[in-house]
């Protein structure tokens, strides 16, 4: 557990939209199935009183919590206003808010994250699909079914690669302790460094795998933070055939300036004695390897 | 996107940043009677995207007399391989020392970062290598609206304060235009107070709806038709077209293809919620790519639903091979509609990529 687990009550930003509606139901199935509370509360302007899947719909944050104790939100509201509801979650209180929106501006991104923190709020994300943690919480929108429940901590900046990767330890009988996708944009809340050391902090977690792609140097420092905290780590990076200047579907993937392509990217993590795989399906072996 | 030289000089004259008397012409009809105001001498500066612009003539002074046969010369021209559309022409500075400043986004500290440098006009790349006590950095929190003071007398050292305002508004233009990076260099002081000489801007594709942009010019025309489906679409020059969903998992999968040899055609993330129609135009769209000989579709998700997909692969009935890797809901159906199409699926990554450099290889000899 280290985002929350079966007690957490989770509140959706964007609840009437389709995905938000549609990931409600998924989220509610997976908290019937672990026994946990799930999604008790969804927020969207102007369409309070309504219902989502049985879940009450309130016009603000605050409405919501004047009737419901909750702790994390996830937010499926457009990018254009997303900043936006990332500081209403944190002004009201909330601890952590889960960012699946993607297309946010990056100066609101920035802006909404430092206020934030301001007020003791964590963000993970944007454009992220959230969290899981097997056996005790979904808040987003990974499938489930893939993960299968254990030791090995698995951070990502992507999303479908993180279920690629988490469907080949589940296939060679490898759990995963808690998945954490921190989103695909240039500017997130947590970072490789903050999931590290959560998994580091939690009993769960006895190796993490760290899947990165190219721009920025988040993954130097995760793998530093996992290093430091003693925990054995696999990493894979993406992008290594990527042009530069080129934005490869993310908004953070994209090599500027010489800076942030995966090659040297992975001489840097090699230099550090990291272990870098090749493929995602070296993966669950070289994690046999040093477990 | 990249703003042109003039488009950037245009928002930083609106934030009181002084940028020289001049003006942007399409053709050398439209100096006519508008040069008086120059002094003997004009500079000549093609409005093209391209590094080292100046070195590569783009940039040239000119007698005032000659500027209507300097400009004719210059949009006569292409600087590498970009013709010359748009022409600023500028009044001629009387330029004392040139200074270099950039703001940017710090990723790793979640910050603005200015950096600044008392050695303007040679790229920043080489000042670092060359100088690095040249370069001054300081971070400012995206909470505030200005600069602080004592920042911008850290930032500076020795250089005049002079600079500082203007080093604000340069802050200023950055914040409130969406900027992902905005440079000017040089930065210089003249007699006549400090002027920003060049000006670089690369503004946020994400905000580009409220700077009033509607079309992004750093796509190509097929490549903005992607981005119209909701797809992420990047032309590359090999001979096997991707199609993934998620930027991480398709990027991955153009790896395994150069690790194993093969060449990719194209990045293509069709995002969330794969469905038949949205699947069948991105397949008709790599196929169109010339020198695409085989196609590969690998789509995993949770909610992606197979049979769908499937279909989608069907109804485009593209020329190529298409060679399938598909996981999600209703596998099985999906299975069978291709196999009864004559499309091959194959159960991993894997499987499929080295099968499709495979393909391509045969299809070379």
């Amino acid at each position: 557990m280290i985002y929350g687990d079966k007690k957490t009550k989770v509140l959706v930003q964007g609840a009437t939209g389709n995905q938000g509606a549609f990931h409600i139901n998924l989220m509610n199935e997976y908290a019937r199935e672990v026994g946990g509370f799930g999604v008790v509360a969804g927020v969207t302007p102007g369409k309070g009183g309504q219902e989502v899947h049985g879940v009450p719909v309130y016009n603000s944050v605050r409405e919501a919590m004047a009737e419901h104790d909750v702790t994390a939100s996830v937010l499926f509201v457009p990018g254009k206003v997303a900043g936006d509801s990332i500081m209403e979650a944190a002004y009201n209180g909330i601890e952590l808010v889960v960012a699946i929106t993607e297309h946010i501006p990056v100066h609101d991104a920035m802006k909404a994250i430092a206020y934030a923190k301001l007020n003791g709020c964590s963000v993970i994300g944007p454009n992220c699909p959230g969290t899981l943690t097997p056996g005790e919480l979904k808040l987003g929108i990974m499938p489930a079914h893939l993960s299968k429940k254990g030791n090995v901590g698995v951070v990502s900046r992507s999303g479908t690669l993180t279920y690629e990767v988490v469907n080949e330890l589940t296939m060679k009988g490898i759990g995963q302790s808690s998945v954490v996708g921190i989103g695909g944009d240039p500017v997130i809340g947590q970072t490789f460094v903050d999931v590290v050391n959560r998994f580091a902090d939690d009993g769960e977690t006895k190796a993490v795998v760290l899947i990165g792609e190219v721009g920025g140097n988040l993954e130097e420092e995760g793998a530093i933070a996992a290093r430091d905290a003693g925990l054995s780590l696999v990493t894979y990076i993406a992008g290594v055939s990527a042009p530069p200047e080129k934005r490869m579907g993310h908004a953070g993937a994209i090599i500027a300036g010489g800076e942030g392509d995966a090659k040297s990217k992975i001489k840097r993590l090699e230099a550090l004695d990291v272990t870098v795989a090749r493929k995602p399906s070296d993966i669950p072996v070289l994690l046999r390897e040093i477990l | 996107m990249k703003l042109l030289e003039y488009e950037a000089k245009d928002i930083y004259r609106k934030y009181g940043i002084p940028v020289g008397f001049g003006f942007v012409i399409s053709s050398p009809d439209e100096i006519d009677g508008r040069i008086r105001d120059f002094g003997d001498e004009v500079v000549v500066k093609a409005q093209v995207d391209v590094g080292g612009r100046g070195k590569a003539g783009g940039v040239i002074i000119a007698k005032t007399a000659d500027v209507r046969e300097e400009s004719e010369k210059m949009f006569a021209k292409q600087i590498k391989g970009v013709p010359v559309e748009k022409i600023l022409l500028e009044e001629k500075l009387p330029i004392e020392k040139e200074y270099y400043v950039s703001i940017t986004i710090d990723r790793s500290r979640r910050e603005n970062v200015i950096i600044f440098s008392s050695e303007g006009g040679v790229e920043i790349e080489q000042t670092a290598r060359e100088n690095p006590d040249a370069i001054r950095k300081i971070w400012v929190s995206p909470l505030l609206h200005d600069i602080p003071s004592f920042m911008l007398r850290n930032l500076l050292g020795d250089a005049p304060k002079e600079l500082a305002p203007v080093i604000n508004d340069l802050y200023r233009v950055f914040c409130e235009n969406d900027g992902i990076l905005v440079e000017i260099n040089p930065l210089v002081t003249t007699s006549k107070g400090v002027f920003a000489a060049d000006g670089k801007f690369i503004v946020d594709d994400n905000a580009l709806y409220r700077l009033g942009i509607e079309v992004n010019r750093d796509l190509t025309e097929r490549e903005r038709r992607a981005e119209s489906c909701g797809f992420s679409y990047v032309e590359l020059s090999g001979q096997i077209g991707v199609i993934g969903n998620g930027a991480g998992l398709t990027m991955s999968t153009l790896d395994m293809i150069e690790i194993l040899g093969g060449k990719a055609a194209n990045f293509l993330d069709v995002g969330g919620g794969a469905g038949e129609d949205r699947v069948c135009s991105a397949v008709k769209l790599v196929a169109e790519m010339p020198g695409v000989k085989v196609i590969i579709v690998n789509l995993l998700g949770g909610i992606t639903r197979c049979d769908e997909v499937a279909r989608g692969i069907v109804k485009a009935g593209v020329s190529q091979q298409v060679l399938v890797r598909l996981a999600g809901t209703n596998e099985a159906e999906g299975r069978e509609i291709l196999n009864k199409n004559g499309y091959k699926m194959l159960p991993t990554m894997d499987d499929v990529v080295s099968e499709a450099v495979d393909a391509c290889k045969e299809a070379a000899l």
